[in-house]
């Protein structure tokens, strides 16, 4: 089972991806939305974790490509937005959506879910 | 007249919202970045005290990074609190170079604008009388729309001018098609508000905005003098 996760935060993104790695998760990073299609081209990937607000092109637009080059692939969005309504209309747009910061155990919970759906 | 003041004021709310808006959400950020290096901190310590090699130098990284964080956090809510003063008085006299700097700054907290750098040189000290908080708004939107419309360069210099009837922010490096929508009907109105004369000039990317020294009419009479 591997995983993508897509943040242009690299402290973060890295950080996250070696503490799932310790896990047990094959976990990728790529800090731009071409890296991340770069490693989709490349490899197939179970689940993309995905930042809602990149600078050069934003999360949902991301999933769209991402879901383009692998069918069946399943999303998960990360966002620093806390307001209800952001956090409703990314939802629509994957399995889950988890607010910055999170407790990792929430988002192994959600990896997990994503993977039974 | 009075319409137009509701105008102004509705898009000082939703300014003011929009740049909560986007602090909240780099407070966010930076706080999952302690976050994760913190557990991750937490995470090898525990796997060093099972035998795992835990070097003094990949302690170092993530204490350094911490600190970053913090120093970082403090800038944003350094800016926060600029900001927030900047509807202490409706007009005042304001260092132009200073409104600069913290429009460029907010502009910045927006991932988008992480595609193109902003930098601006300022060289005089330039102080004019005006609204702080309109041409805060003023500046804001205009470097958001610069940013949007950068050229492949992907740079764009924010430069002060003393000219015969005031000061001159030029704004260059826009991308030669990229004048079709500015100033946009928001940014017209900010700038009739502050006095402020736009123009552009297609062919060399560039935008001038003229600031008279001292604001008379617009802001300055239209609008109440304290809120």
């Amino acid at each position: 089972m591997k995983l993508l996760l897509v943040d242009d935060e690299e402290k973060f993104v890295s950080r996250l991806a070696e503490r799932l790695a310790l896990r047990g998760f094959d976990a990728a990073w790529a800090t731009t939305a071409d890296e991340a299609l770069a490693k989709v081209g490349a490899e197939k990937y179970d689940i993309a974790v995905l930042d809602v607000k990149m600078p050069s092109m934003s999360g949902i637009d991301l999933k769209n490509r991402i879901a383009q080059i692998t069918p069946g692939i399943k999303f998960i969005f990360i966002t620093g937005h806390g307001s209800e309504q952001d956090y409703d209309t990314v939802c629509r747009e994957a399995v889950c959506c988890i607010i910055k910061p999170f407790k990792i155990e929430a988002l192994v919970e959600i990896i997990e879910q994503a993977l039974n759906t | 007249m009075e319409k137009e003041a509701g105008k102004i004021y509705a898009e000082g709310l939703a300014f003011f919202g929009k740049t909560n808006r986007l602090i909240s959400h780099e407070l966010k950020n930076i706080l999952a970045i302690i976050s994760e290096t913190m557990g991750l901190l937490d995470e090898l310590v525990e796997l060093s005290e099972s035998g795992m090699e835990l070097t003094p130098a990949r302690l170092r990284s993530m204490s350094d990074s911490i600190v970053e964080e913090v120093e970082r956090a403090n800038a944003v809510i350094r800016c926060m609190n600029t900001f927030a003063h900047s509807v202490d008085e409706w007009v005042r006299d304001i260092d132009l170079g200073a409104a600069i700097s913290l429009a460029i700054q907010l502009v910045r907290l927006d991932p988008f604008s992480k595609a193109v750098k902003i930098e601006f040189s300022e060289n005089d000290s330039h102080v004019i009388f005006t609204s702080p908080f309109i041409l805060e708004n003023l500046l804001y939107h205009t470097f958001h729309y610069a940013l949007s419309a950068a050229d492949h360069d992907k740079l764009i210099s924010v430069a002060l001018l003393a000219v015969d009837d005031g000061i001159e922010i030029e704004i260059s490096g826009i991308a030669p098609g990229g004048f079709e929508s500015f100033p946009s009907r928001q940014v017209a109105l900010l700038a009739k508000a502050v006095g402020a004369e736009i123009s552009s000039d297609t062919s060399a990317g560039k935008c001038h905005i003229v600031l008279a020294k001292k604001l008379t009419g617009g802001a300055a009479e239209a609008l109440p003098v304290n809120l």
